[in-house]
């Protein structure tokens, strides 16, 4: 109110328009008459110190000269009618689009009042905000849950019990059912709970389209005392049987601050994990990482939890579970080594213990004779490095050694990069003297394959100690968790015995990750470097003698073991299989609506756009469904099919794909049908959400008590019908008020300094 | 170096030359033992590599010498003709060339001394690299084994490097009595694991080449007596010890004497068959050592 009183428009014409001078003379001129009216004041008052015979200080006469200046620029800038130009929405042509949250968390009636947050919302445009914005615009109500229905009127809103907000899908709705209608505005009222945790950027970008911006006004307490709420666990969807798994948990409290509490994790009634964390600052979000082993094969529910604490108000916001399949089929990886070493021993014994993880080798003892070791028949790599694609690609990872690049084909090169690109699979380089660049690597085509940039130059090779250590990003990576503490892992690895030789890898390049460096020769070269690469994923070790973590650490030590079998299992993990099938979320919240995927691909690992693939869905209760996926335009090899899950529970779909009567692979997804959990999380206001939703819209969020002013704010909008409006400064109040205050304090100034 | 045995006096004579040479500029030491006017210090014993022919010294019975005119030694270990450095060096250096010439194994061209009873420091002292350790040499060869003896502390130590990985072959021993002798120390290392007889099908005589028909691979004495045995070893036993995988941590040649075949190699009477199968078994144990 007093801004207005002030500056006679509302604060929106300011944010939102734009400041312009109307005068027909060149800004230049003003700038001139300015310098040359201080020029004179100046002047002028120099020559009336030098007359009254220098009674008056220089600071003095300063002060004056500025007050005189302010004011002659002041009446100058006018002089050149100054004003805002700003869009303004036509009177009675807009629609203002008013949507009412309808789902279950309105119907809280936060710290004990009579009134549900959605009668709250009701009241609110009963009580003069509706009317107020009828008497400007046309007006729609609308009823907001997961999907956006118009009302007649307030009073066809029912109470609020649908389980879930979409408040995304809804706007997104909104803009594509009135492409062709003049929205100026979206009023949203609600209390920011959205059970898809967040708007995506196309429901944004589809608003920022057309300019519609989104006021928001929040109902419900900003906060609830004392409580702590998980709000995500993230997790691998899939693992391997027996890994190590690392858990992000994300919680907020309040209440707690400073406090201990007890974050585990629980597959049914067995408990993997737990450990002690310490409460953040209240309602700050707190990121716990969790590691855990993922245990035997097979579809697993895992409860993620904070023990609940005393006093806490709501105890069933505690614990959040998530879905992951574990897989015991064996995954083999193609070790070729150029020459005997050391390394290749050892990493073939530490893999001895992994039950998942199987290392085929093929070994060049001498220049004509290949040793071969774990293979499954007499005829596996009889012939040596496979030339065909459906040999290669039956295995889920290539360990490169001491082989020089000139030892493979150019066909057999290619075939290394499709490995990784279309098949997905995982290759590592090991250091070698026959390794990276004194293998002649760089001048392969296979050396985008290589996450560093490799040196132009050999003899990168040396047989000298180098002392390994992590970076950052791999103190708490899974590679290399020795230990679980990332600050104790960290100094684990500072520990580590030397290592027998290291190689001077390269630049790393731009995406590719480091995640432990050696100190080499007085130098500090990278040891451990990994990237993605299309489907699939590559790392360089740029040494061969980890081998060293075994033999010169006490028997019964478990580093070197560990190492590798983590790093394998990272090389192999993601591997996919001929058929991934997928669901975009695994928990459904109060609904069964889910889109099954499947990715399938033939024998070469090139897409199968010509299988039949089916899902057969089991659920709780005895559900059986089979149900046709059907292929996906313009994504060759991609097949969905809509399914719903009536009741709640666990579900498992098993997707096969057929070419003719040969079955192409076959995959398994697992979901759970989950109600009445969702409302109990996330019942505080999420003002972050709304205030973010209007910030990134053009809108504003506003408080129930500050909505009288919503119709005087709203017209000022780039969307719908407007017109664009100018609005003179010259006469604004607050002008009249610095003039006199100016004049005044100058006088007032002048008599206390006598020289009036 | 058999010869000795026939000639204690020249033998004495040479031990009290060589027992003042002690050690070798490079920081390596080295030891005589040979014969043949050797060149004992080669400067490429300072030259790092992938593999190390590595031969254990140890600490010889007091009684062993003179029992059988067989085992000169009992110096104690380290200097001269002690049991650990028969054949030393020219056996293990005619070997490292078969190995080059035949493998691609990057081997160090002489042969590597290393003992139960050093650790590596923190960081591998200047021209000690890759340390004194013997967890740094993961093949490790020894001969006269008849005669070893191990402190509590070396017989751990032996123990847990075969367990973590290493390997060792033993060699030159022959008869009854050395076996019994040679069992004094391994039951050290290993109370209750037992000893194999290996088969022709088993993997370490296919790694690298495939031995079916092995036979007794006599000393250089056979040049001499023509006889392939010496005590009451008349029958070559191909032995070892396994880990809990099934893995040979120790591969034993009793009643035979692969070292001399490698080190009268080239002289023109000893048989060129002996020899061959000597080189032969040794290159599938080095093999057979990298790659389980």
């Amino acid at each position: 109110m007093m801004f207005e009183l002030l500056f006679k428009y509302p604060v929106a014409v300011f944010s939102k328009g734009e400041f312009v001078l109307l005068g027909g003379w060149p800004k230049w001129v003003l700038a001139l008459l300015i310098v040359a009216a201080a020029a004179a004041l100046a002047w002028r008052i120099r020559l009336k110190l030098s007359r009254s015979g220098g009674n008056l200080r220089n600071w003095q006469a300063a002060t004056i000269w500025l007050f005189e200046t302010f004011l002659a620029a002041l009446i100058l800038v006018l002089l050149w009618q100054p004003a805002m130009v700003v869009a303004q929405l036509r009177p009675e042509q807009n629609i203002i689009a008013v949507l009412v949250d309808d789902s279950q968390s309105m119907a809280i009636a936060d710290g004990g009042a009579n009134t549900t947050r959605e009668e709250q919302a009701k009241k609110v445009l009963a009580d003069g905000t509706l009317s107020a914005l009828q008497q400007k615009f046309q007006t729609r109500i609308y009823r907001l849950d997961s999907h956006l229905t118009r009302v007649g009127s307030l009073q066809q809103i029912p109470p609020p019990t649908m389980p879930a907000t979409h408040i995304g899908d809804g706007l997104k709705q909104l803009v594509a059912e009135t492409s062709d209608l003049p929205v100026g505005a979206v009023v949203l009222l609600s209390d920011g709970s959205d059970n898809t945790g967040g708007i995506d950027l196309d429901t944004i970008s589809a608003l920022r389209n057309r300019h519609i911006p989104v006021h928001t006004v929040g109902f419900g307490a900003e906060s609830v005392s004392p409580d702590v709420e998980v709000d995500d666990a993230v997790v691998p969807q899939r693992a391997l049987a027996d890994s190590r798994l690392s858990a992000m948990v994300t919680l907020h409290q309040h209440g707690y601050s400073g406090r201990k509490g007890t974050l585990s994790v629980r597959d049914g009634d067995k408990l993997l994990t737990s450990r002690e964390i310490t409460f953040a600052a209240d309602g700050k979000i707190q990121r716990e990482n969790l590691l855990f082993s993922a245990g035997t094969a097979g579809a697993k529910s895992l409860e993620f939890s904070v023990a609940p604490l005393p006093d806490e108000k709501n105890k069933l916001n505690n614990s959040v579970t998530r879905l992951i399949s574990v897989d015991s089929d064996k995954r083999r990886i193609l070790y070729v080594e150029g020459e005997p070493r050391w390394e290749y021993k050892f990493i073939r014994r530490a893999e001895d213990d992994d039950r998942i993880v199987q290392v085929v080798s093929m070994l060049r003892t001498t220049e004509n004779k290949i040793y071969r070791q774990g293979i499954n028949d007499p005829n596996e790599l009889a012939d040596g490095f496979p030339t065909r694609a459906e040999d290669l690609f039956g295995y889920a990872g290539i360990i490169i050694g001491s082989v020089e690049a000139g030892y493979f084909t150019p066909a057999q090169q290619d075939l290394l990069r499709e490995f990784v690109d279309r098949r997905g699979g995982g290759l590592l380089f090991l250091g070698g003297r026959s390794s990276l660049a004194d293998g002649v690597w760089g001048g392969s085509s296979d050396v985008d394959l290589f996450p560093v940039v490799l040196p132009n130059q050999k003899n990168t090779f040396h047989r000298a100690p180098a002392t390994a250590q992590l970076t950052p990003a791999g103190a708490d990576n899974l590679i290399c968790r020795l230990v679980d503490d990332p600050q104790a892992n960290v100094d684990r690895w500072r520990k580590l015995p030397y290592l027998m030789d290291y190689q001077d890898a390269g630049t790393p390049k731009p995406g590719a990750a480091v995640l432990a460096e050696m100190m080499a020769g007085g130098r500090k070269l990278p040891l451990l470097i990994t990237q993605n690469y299309g489907r699939g994923r590559t790392a360089i070790l740029a040494t061969s003698g980890t081998w060293r973590w075994k033999m010169s650490q006490p028997l019964g030590d478990t580093t070197h073991d560990m190492f590798w079998q983590q790093f394998l299992r990272w090389l192999v993990a993601d591997t996919p299989g001929h058929v991934v099938a997928s669901v975009p979320n695994q928990v459904l919240f109060d609904e069964g609506h889910i889109r099954l995927s499947a990715d399938v691909r033939g024998k070469d690992y090139t897409p199968a756009a010509d299988a039949t693939v089916q899902a057969h869905v089991m659920g709780p209760g005895g559900i059986s469904a089979m149900v046709d996926m059907t292929p996906v335009p313009d994504a060759p090899g991609t097949f969905q099919a809509d399914w719903t899950a009536e009741k709640p529970g666990s579900y498992v779909a098993e997707v096969t794909a057929q070419k003719g009567s040969d079955e192409i692979g076959h995959d398994v997804v697992s979901f759970e049908r989950m109600d009445g959990v969702a409302e109990n999380f996330h019942v505080e206001q999420n003002r972050d959400l709304l205030e973010r939703l209007a910030s990134q819209t053009g809108g504003k969020y506003w408080q129930p008590n500050e909505t009288s002013k919503l119709a005087d704010d709203i017209p000022y909008s780039e969307a719908g019908i407007t017109v664009r409006e100018t609005k003179e400064l010259w006469n604004l109040p607050l002008i009249f008020l610095v003039i006199l205050a100016v004049r005044g304090s100058e006088w007032l100034l002048r008599r206390r300094w006598g020289v009036v | 170096m058999t010869f000795l045995r026939r000639t204690p006096v020249i033998a004495a004579l040479l031990a009290g030359f060589t027992c003042s040479v002690t050690a070798f500029p490079g920081g390596q030491q080295q030891f005589f033992g040979g014969n043949n006017n050797y060149d004992y210090y080669d400067p490429a014993s300072n030259q790092p590599a992938e593999f190390y022919w590595s031969r254990l010294r140890y600490t010889a019975r007091t009684d062993s010498y003179g029992g059988g005119g067989y085992g000169y030694g009992g110096y104690g270990y380290g200097y001269g003709f002690a049991s650990w450095s028969r054949d030393y060096p020219k056996a293990d250096r005619q070997f490292l060339m078969a190995m080059k010439r035949l493998t691609r194994i990057e081997g160090r061209p002489t042969e590597q001394v290393v003992d139960l009873d050093h650790d590596d420091d923190v960081r591998p002292v200047a021209n000690e690299f890759p340390g004194r350790s013997i967890d740094n040499y993961p093949w490790v060869y020894a001969v006269q084994v008849a005669n070893w003896t191990f402190t509590d502390q070396e017989a751990k130590r032996l123990h847990d490097y075969l367990l973590k990985g290493g390997f060792l072959m033993v060699d030159d021993f022959h008869g009854t009595a050395d076996w019994d002798r040679f069992m004094n120390g391994m039951r050290m290392v290993f109370p209750d694991r037992p000893i194999e007889d290996l088969q022709d099908n088993d993997e370490i005589f296919h790694v690298l080449y495939d031995i079916g028909q092995r036979f007794q691979i006599p000393g250089e004495q056979y040049v001499v007596t023509g006889r392939t045995y010496e005590k009451d070893g008349y029958v070559p036993k191909w032995r070892a010890i396994r880990d809990d995988k099934g893995r040979i941590m120790v591969a034993i040649c009793h009643n035979m004497h692969l070292g001399d075949a490698w080190e009268w190699a080239d002289m023109p009477e000893y048989p060129e068959k002996f020899a061959s199968m000597a080189f032969r078994i040794g290159l599938d144990y080095i093999m057979y050592g990298m790659t389980h």
